[in-house]
């Protein structure tokens, strides 16, 4: 348990975790939905979209069907005195909050737009017509877009109605006016003059002075395509009759789709259509709308009727078919605007393909910056006007050769960097071809650098080969040119050796690993492949079995028995006992030591076992041994009695204990809740001044020493009697007294158990043998005792060097307002409380044994209290 | 003497080619596993089509029900090994421990366990009980592929394509290896666990003795061509049944080792066959052909 909550320990959880995937389970088509998820949900819970598949919009009555106002029949509700308040209805007051939220239908709060238009935005509301949505008469009429340099040009003062520029006096405009450009027909002169006089004496008079203008408005000219050929200017007599249809020569007066039709020429006008016109018994009005037009006018000497046969017969003199009526005038020539003309570089892009990005771009990756690192540091060289360096080619060879030359002192040759500068020319080079496996393969030169070398290289290697090798280096020697030396020869070998095994080829460091494909690996897919009969492949067949299976002599030579363990878990499910020992690999519970300093305080040692634990784990260092003590000191029945109960603890609760700081904690709450301080404050101390009980049983002062020797004699007994306490004598220093040097106590105490014999029988025998250590050592024990004194006294006085959790506030002041620095006057005034008047000896003992009484009780309340708060723990 | 059996029910399985053909526990039914990647549950005496287990991604090789019917446990050449649940037709549990297609499947006594040999030269114990996804044990002693596994109560009894069959005895601990010498094509054993049938690729059945190793008798006349032929024993251990390349079925009696019948179940090479577990009913299957043979009931 400890020891998988330490490793949670360790692990940081964020989010929630998934639900376990179980590895076998088929994973459902569908997809993972979770309930919540699956319905639209308003901000209130409530389900948003009912029935009809759930697409149906609930209308902010949600679930009330199945609510009892849901089914029932509204009973009739006359509305006859509130009139008035229905017609103040709003469609808000059918809305939803929903729906005037940001996102609603009709959202009530201002926000910016994502886009900005710079047109005012047309108000969009309800329009309460008989047709819903949007005014169509709105949509067809749309307002002329203003352009932008109009709108400039009202920013900047101009109205609609005037003109551009500064003001001006009536006399400026009037000669702007003069020398206005006039398109088309010139004004006569005389006529002017005559408008302008007009004008001139009407407003003169009130004008006369400073009274500024604006400037005319400058007309635009708009050319207008000619259509007529009647001269520039002049205007005919519109072919439309008044009424609206073309007439005599262009318009067919019987096909006209006017509503008024004149029957007869300047005479008659009937109306066809409904609701308007004349009655059929009233007379006509003659001539209502009469007015010039071109249907007035005869345009031919003649009947009409003349005219029409004519025309028909004109009609079918051009070839037209019958019905349709040849064009008086062509169609207006649409103007032809040709496409503009592509870029060369154009390369089309249709719309539909999608280029991945991982396509490859034709166009060069640009670097970023201004195309500087396009060019070549030469280029720019040039650019600059820079001389050009000389060129640097010839460095090369120049480096191989210090290299060679180097590596011929060094006598170590194998070099990367001139192999990586190598040019082109030696890259074929550089390999030698072995031939291994039949196939030429190439090996890695490893000694290009030097020529020399490297053929003595390829000597080895083929000697290698071959096998020879005594006799290569001889011959390798006489033959070369250079004389090596001996130990040169030698390092060169070495070398030569890692190098073939550096570089050996892929085929020989590999081959052993993976073979070729004979066959495509097709038995996975397809099962039907042909495999080759591997009868040749006796799998671990002897010779002898082969030999015994082809003579048929099967039985004992062609048997060959292996041992063979099924699993545990096969076994179990075959329902066949486990063979041989079951040798079940028990989960190691590490040893972890932890060094934080409450793992001292904290698996403080009240049975025997966690104690020997950590005896072993932290042996030699700052736990005390005054459980061994109390061991040895104990005869043996004692320790079987008390196993006993120890035992039956572990097995009941875990052994978990209070920290130090905790019982702190506690004993401060209490200290707030029972006012009463004083006695309070005794006993916590009590608690963890057993080190000084230790030390007045053992390093007595020895002034003291006669009465002392007494005493743990009977606390022995004391223990004897109830062996349960000595689980609770068995702590180690906690708190305060953890820094105190235990370890000199205990050397000390080694050492004077050494000396004297080691015998374990009775308490007395035991006193007899603390007497004799105290004769022996009484200097030692001074010495040391003093020291802890003095720790002890230092203690108090600086608290900065404790260690261990900071004492709380309110003990530590406590602690200070004791009478003394040391310990002991806590006792003192303990004997005075308990036995109001008795010698300090005396009482030294008395008070001992019934604190330690009262400790025990305090102890089965702590017990209580962890177990109530392990359980705790465990949910 | 053997009733002569003759063709009861001639089943069109339409699963391209039937791989294996499996009496269940109490050769009520059978199964059939097909090319077409499915394996179908059938009632041969009545021929018929109980249902279809797709799921596999590649053919299924072999299958076994479990022994209260209720798990199917199936193997094939996509590697896995899937437990089916026979009356949902949900794949239960997928296991892929393998590493090559799985070529022979076979619940254990209780169904418990099941046990796969695939072309990875490796037999694997699978849980089906717990969730556990990895074989609870390897058996890596083979050299070439498993073709076939039979398993009792305390052995597993493997052939491979090594030549040899390997008997796994859980109570002693031991593993038997036998060198047979050709390749075994498929093992099984006598209903009374003494011996075991082994048909070699050498046109022979052979009858070995289990605890010696002994060949007790060969048997022969059929063609193994390069089929993995299956054989079986009757019900009664009497005689020795196998599928022959060449169309027939033929029976041997098992002491005497002389061919007693001849069913002839059509041209194409009879591979798989299964023998009803108490009834002399045998099941052969040749392509997409499954045939119950038997002994046809007088009919009053």
């Amino acid at each position: 348990m400890s020891s998988d909550e330490s490793d949670e320990e360790n692990v940081i959880r964020y989010g929630t975790p998934l639900d376990p995937f179980e590895e076998d389970e088929v994973p459902s088509k569908r997809k993972f939905q979770q309930q919540p998820d699956q319905y639209a949900v308003d901000e209130h819970g409530r389900r948003r979209f009912h029935g009809a598949f759930t697409g149906g919009f609930s209308a902010g009555y949600g679930n009330t069907v199945g609510t009892p106002e849901g089914w029932a029949p509204s009973s009739f509700k006359s509305s006859r005195s509130e009139k008035a308040q229905i017609s103040n209805q709003r469609p808000e007051d059918f809305m939803d909050e929903e729906d005037r939220s940001e996102y609603g239908i009709a959202p009530r709060n201002l926000q910016t737009k994502s886009e900005f238009s710079g047109q005012k935005r047309t108000h969009q509301g309800f329009h309460d017509g008989p047709i819903p949505g949007e005014p169509v008469l709105g949509q067809l009429l749309r307002a002329v877009h203003e352009t932008a340099a109009v709108k400039m040009l009202r920013k900047m003062g101009w109205k609609e109605g005037q003109g551009v520029g500064g003001r001006l006096t009536r006399s400026d405009k009037k000669r702007a006016k003069d020398q206005h450009k006039v398109y088309g027909c010139y004004m006569p002169p005389e006529m002017r003059q005559e408008n302008k006089e007009e004008s001139e004496e009407s407003t003169d008079s009130e004008f006369e002075y400073e009274t500024l203008f604006a400037p005319d408005d400058y007309e635009p000219y708009i050319l207008q395509r000619k259509n007529d050929r009647f001269g520039l200017g002049y205007k005919g007599l519109s072919r439309h009759s008044v009424l609206g249809n073309l007439v005599g020569e262009y318009g067919d007066a019987g096909n006209s789709r006017s509503h008024l039709v004149m029957k007869e020429k300047g005479k008659k006008v009937s109306i066809r259509g409904q609701a308007f016109g004349v009655g059929a018994f009233e007379a006509d009005d003659d001539d209502v709308y009469a007015t010039h037009d071109m249907s007035h006018y005869d345009f031919e000497i003649g009947g009409a009727t003349e005219k029409t046969e004519k025309k028909k017969a004109q009609d079918k003199s051009s070839n037209v078919l019958e019905g349709f009526v040849k064009a008086s005038k062509p169609l207006p020539s649409i103007p032809n605007y040709p496409p503009p003309a592509l870029p060369r570089d154009f390369v089309p892009a249709p719309a539909g393909v999608r280029r991945s990005r991982f396509d490859v771009t034709e166009a060069p990756q640009r670097d970023q910056g201004l195309g500087r690192h396009e060019l070549t540091a030469e280029a720019r060289g040039a650019l600059l006007g820079e001389t050009p360096l000389p060129e640097t080619k010839e460095h090369i060879p120049e480096t191989q050769t210090q290299e060679t030359n180097l590596s011929k002192i060094l006598g170590k040759s194998i070099d990367f960097v001139t192999q990586n500068t190598l040019k082109d020319k030696e890259k074929d080079t550089d390999f030698i071809s072995i031939k291994d496996t039949g196939k030429d393969i190439n090996v890695f030169k490893p000694f290009v650098s030097d020529p020399k070398k490297q053929a003595r290289y390829e000597q080895y290697l083929k000697d290698k080969e071959s096998g020879k090798e005594s006799d290569r280096i001889t011959g390798d020697t006489e033959r070369e040119g250079d004389r090596l030396s001996e130990w040169e020869r030698n390092r060169e070998m070495i070398e030569f050796e890692q190098a073939a095994k550096l570089y050996r080829p892929l085929s020989g460091i590999m081959g052993d690993r993976f073979t070729h494909a004979s066959e495509p690996d097709e038995g996975a897919l397809n099962p039907l492949t042909a495999v080759a009969k591997s009868s040749i492949n006796y799998g671990l067949a002897t010779p002898e079995q082969i030999e015994a299976a082809k003579i048929g002599a099967y039985g004992t030579i062609t048997r060959k028995e292996t041992k063979w363990r099924p699993e545990a878990l096969v076994c179990k499910r075959f329902n066949v006992p486990e063979i041989g020992e079951r040798s079940e690999p028990k989960k190691d519970v590490k040893s972890k030591i932890s060094y934080s300093i409450f793992s001292y305080m904290e698996s403080s040692v009240h049975d025997k076992e966690s104690f020997t634990k950590e005896q072993s784990k932290f042996s030699g260092s700052k736990s005390l041994n005054v459980d061994k003590q109390n061991k040895i000191d104990k005869p043996v029945e004692v320790k079987t009695q008390v196993t006993k109960p120890v035992s039956t603890e572990m097995n009941t609760g875990p052994n978990k204990r209070m920290t130090v700081a905790e019982l702190f904690m506690k004993e401060s709450e209490k200290d707030l809740q029972t006012k009463n301080k004083e006695t309070e404050v005794v006993q916590t101390i009590e608690k963890f001044d057993r080190m000084d009980l230790y030390k007045s049983i053992f390093l007595s002062d020895s002034e003291n020493e006669e009465i002392n020797e007494e005493t743990p004699s009977t606390d022995y007994k004391d223990f004897i009697d109830k062996p349960k306490n000595v689980e609770r004598n068995t702590s180690p220093p906690r708190g305060i007294f953890a820094n105190i040097d235990f370890d000199e106590l205990n050397s000390w105490k080694r050492h004077s158990e050494n000396k004297t014999s080691n015998t374990n029988d009775k308490s007395d025998q035991k006193t007899t043998d603390e007497l004799s250590k105290i004769n022996d050592n009484s200097k030692e024990k001074l010495d040391t005792t003093d020291r802890v004194q003095k720790l002890g006294a230092d203690d108090s006085i600086l608290p900065e060097a404790v260690y261990g959790p900071k004492i709380p506030e309110n003990l530590q002041k406590r602690l200070e307002e004791m009478p003394e620095n040391n310990f002991k006057p806590v006792f003192r005034r303990k004997d005075e409380r308990d036995l109001d008047e008795s010698s300090s000896s005396d009482s030294w003992v008395e008070a001992k044994v019934k604190t330690k009484k009262e400790k025990k009780k305090k102890s089965k309340k702590h017990k209580s209290k962890k177990k109530s708060k392990h359980k705790k723990k465990d949910r | 003497m053997v009733e002569q059996l003759s063709n009861i029910v001639t089943i069109k399985c339409k699963q391209q080619v039937v791989r294996a053909v499996r009496f269940n526990v109490d050769g009520s039914y059978c199964l059939t596993c097909g090319a077409d990647k499915k394996i179908k549950l059938w009632n041969p005496h009545n021929q018929l089509l109980l249902k279809t287990y797709g799921g596999h991604a590649n053919e299924v090789l072999d299958a076994a029900g479990s022994c209260d019917s209720s798990h199917i446990i199936s193997c094939s050449s996509d590697k896995s090994v899937i437990l089916w649940d026979v009356t949902t037709g949900q794949p239960v549990r997928r296991y892929r421990g393998h590493a090559s297609s799985v070529t022979c499947v076979k619940f254990n006594e209780e169904s418990t366990m099941a046990v796969s040999g695939s072309v990875d030269n490796t037999v694997s114990f699978w849980d089906v009980v717990s969730r556990r996804q990895e074989p609870v044990q390897i058996l890596k002693d083979a050299k070439d592929t498993i073709t076939s596994i039979q398993v009792t109560d305390h052995e597993v009894l493997t052939s491979s394509v090594d030549c040899h069959m390997r008997l796994y005895d859980m109570r002693v601990g031991k593993m038997f290896s036998d060198y047979i010498g050709h390749i075994i094509t498929y093992a099984s054993m006598t209903h009374d666990g003494q011996c075991y049938v082994l048909s070699c690729a050498d046109n022979t059945i052979k009858l070995f003795d289990k605890d010696s190793g002994e060949l007790l008798n060969t048997f022969s006349g059929h063609e193994c061509k390069d089929f993995l032929l299956e054989n079986s024993v009757n019900e009664k251990d009497s005689h020795i049944i196998s599928g022959s390349a060449t169309g027939e079925i033929f029976y041997w009696d098992l002491v005497s080792s002389s061919c007693t019948q001849k069913l002839v179940h059509g041209k194409r090479p009879v591979v798989s066959l299964s023998h009803h577990p108490t009834d002399n009913y045998l099941l052969t299957a040749s392509e997409d052909e499954v045939v119950l043979w038997g002994v046809p009931k007088m009919e009053e």
